[in-house]
């Protein structure tokens, strides 16, 4: 192909040449990002529920503490306080083959394992990486919202003869989740720059898309430079529409 | 704030002068290519390339410091100016020779395909349709690229050969291509994997890589190389690492 050059420099061809490969990488960026946001949270909140977990009597008081909060709060501490890249390096090559593997998986083995792995492989192991990584981070925003609500409304929904959950469900979270939408956006975005990790196993998303052409050519503006501003672009769509769903939970409080 | 601003600027005055004087030459190696280079278990850099550059160096009277630079980003670094050279199994080839100089072949290299034990593939061409692990720029990439097409879903890069081998042996990928050296000595760690070699697979040859333009660095690196070659220092460092006979190597 004739060399394209935009700028003076910017070699477009080069884009060009692989811009199938750049759209599926974006494709499956979005795709990981989506999930783990969606799983991330759903994980974080029952994570966040049971480190909260509490009760008066024995034994419900012993099962909250021993099967509820310590387990999650060595899970919180464990997966925040080591690296993401590290927790998908062993998720791939530990965790991973030791459940589905063609020889002796314990979940899967034989040749759908096989074909599990060759087709999907980085993608299951990267997604499950984000996603316990992203619950970690998320269950504490979840803690952290549920605990600022005032005491005496549980109480008084309690005393009205609410459960606890329809508590949680009715006047708890729904007055949490106004005050935890920032930092949960915080978090979606973070989301979606650390997928970018996944490459190292091989997915093929955006960053990948972007090694693979500067292994190719040995040229790094133009691989680099245009994922940037991908990346630029569906973070700013993340931050938009979090923005708009802050004004829509947040009617409530401009009276 | 004087002060500090004027001891970092003495620091930097004396680190300058330094590397003036010695004419240190930073040596660009990426050392997770056993039995290339590699990290020794107290964190040398050691290996048939780093050997045959210090060998080099000797007899052409220049300084080295080899770094552990990343394969990936192996060019940049020297585009940039933070090594000097490079030494790390790096195949020349056109492409590369339009962006890069070459010095005169130390290695005679073939790619080799890594596969399962089971496999029945006999060359390239059974790859088609399987997913084949490649490292991001080599030349296994290359060939797989030119065969499968660049694009292609099926083709699955990875930083490093060890990285590729690992997906292979966790059955990622059904075949991995790369350099000879490091796919044979990879795969006799695994003992479900064997080697395929494709008959069509060309020779190839690796050089140490330098700036284009360097002429003066590239003399200086030649002489040496046909010095180890002529004193027989180059068949003694060949047969430590590989266990056999220097093969003869074309003057260019």
């Amino acid at each position: 192909m004739e060399p394209i050059l935009w700028f003076g420099w910017f070699r477009a061809d080069i884009i060009a040449e692989y811009a199938m490969m750049f759209w599926r990488g974006l494709q499956m960026t979005v795709l990981v990002t989506v999930i783990c946001i969606i799983q991330g949270t759903a994980l974080g909140l029952a994570i966040g529920l049971a480190r909260l977990a509490e009760a008066r009597h024995s034994p419900a008081r012993q099962i909250c503490r021993y099967l509820l909060r310590w387990p999650s709060t060595v899970y919180v501490s464990f997966f925040r306080g080591t690296p993401l890249f590290v927790q998908i390096l062993l998720i791939h090559f530990a965790v991973l083959p030791l459940f589905i593997n063609p020889t002796d998986g314990l979940l899967i083995a034989g040749e759908t394992a096989r074909s599990l792995k060759q087709n999907y492989g980085a993608f299951i192991s990267g997604v499950i990486a984000l996603t316990l990584n992203s619950g970690a981070y998320i269950s504490e925003i979840f803690r952290a919202g549920i605990q600022s609500i005032d005491r005496g409304q549980i109480e008084a929904s309690r005393s009205l003869g609410l459960s606890f959950a329809r508590t949680m469900y009715h006047i708890v979270l729904p007055q949490a989740f106004r005050r935890m939408l920032p930092p949960l956006g915080n978090n979606a975005i973070a989301l979606l720059k650390d997928s970018s990790l996944i490459s190292a196993i091989g997915l093929a998303e955006l960053a990948y898309a972007a090694r693979t052409v500067a292994g190719a050519y040995s040229r790094y503006w133009e691989p680099y430079l245009s994922i940037s501003f991908m990346y630029w672009t569906l973070t700013l769509g993340l931050a938009w529409a979090i923005k708009r769903l802050e004004a829509r939970y947040g009617r409530g409080d401009t009276r | 704030m004087k002060k500090i601003l004027l001891s970092f600027s003495l620091v930097a005055l004396v680190a300058g002068g330094a590397q003036a004087q010695n004419k240190e030459l930073v040596v660009g190696s990426s050392a997770t290519y056993r039995p290339f280079a590699y990290e020794s278990p107290s964190k040398e850099i050691v290996g048939y390339d780093v050997d045959i550059i210090k060998a080099v160096a000797q007899k052409a009277g220049l300084q080295i410091k080899i770094v552990n630079t990343p394969w990936t980003g192996i060019f940049a670094a020297l585009n940039n100016g933070d090594v000097d050279l490079v030494i790390s199994g790096v195949t020349i080839n056109e492409k590369r020779k339009q962006s890069y100089d070459f010095t005169a072949p130390y290695f005679e290299a073939r790619q080799l395909i890594g596969v399962n034990k089971d496999s029945t593939a006999k060359s390239l061409k059974d790859l088609a349709g399987k997913k084949v692990g490649v490292v991001t720029g080599s030349t296994g990439d290359d060939i797989a690229s030119r065969e499968f097409g660049k694009t292609s879903p099926d083709i699955k890069r990875f930083e490093s050969t060890p990285v590729a081998i690992s997906e292979l042996a966790n059955s990622g990928v059904d075949a991995v291509i790369g350099d000879n050296g490091v796919i044979a000595f990879r795969v006799q760690e695994h003992k479900q994997l064997k080697t395929v070699s494709d008959p069509n697979f060309p020779k190839e040859y690796f050089g140490i890589v330098v700036k284009q333009g360097n002429k003066a660095l590239l003399d200086k690196l030649n002489a040496g190389l046909a010095a180890i070659k002529a004193d027989g220092t180059y068949a003694k460092i060949y047969k430590t690492w590989f266990q056999s006979e220097a093969p003869t190597l074309p003057a260019q």
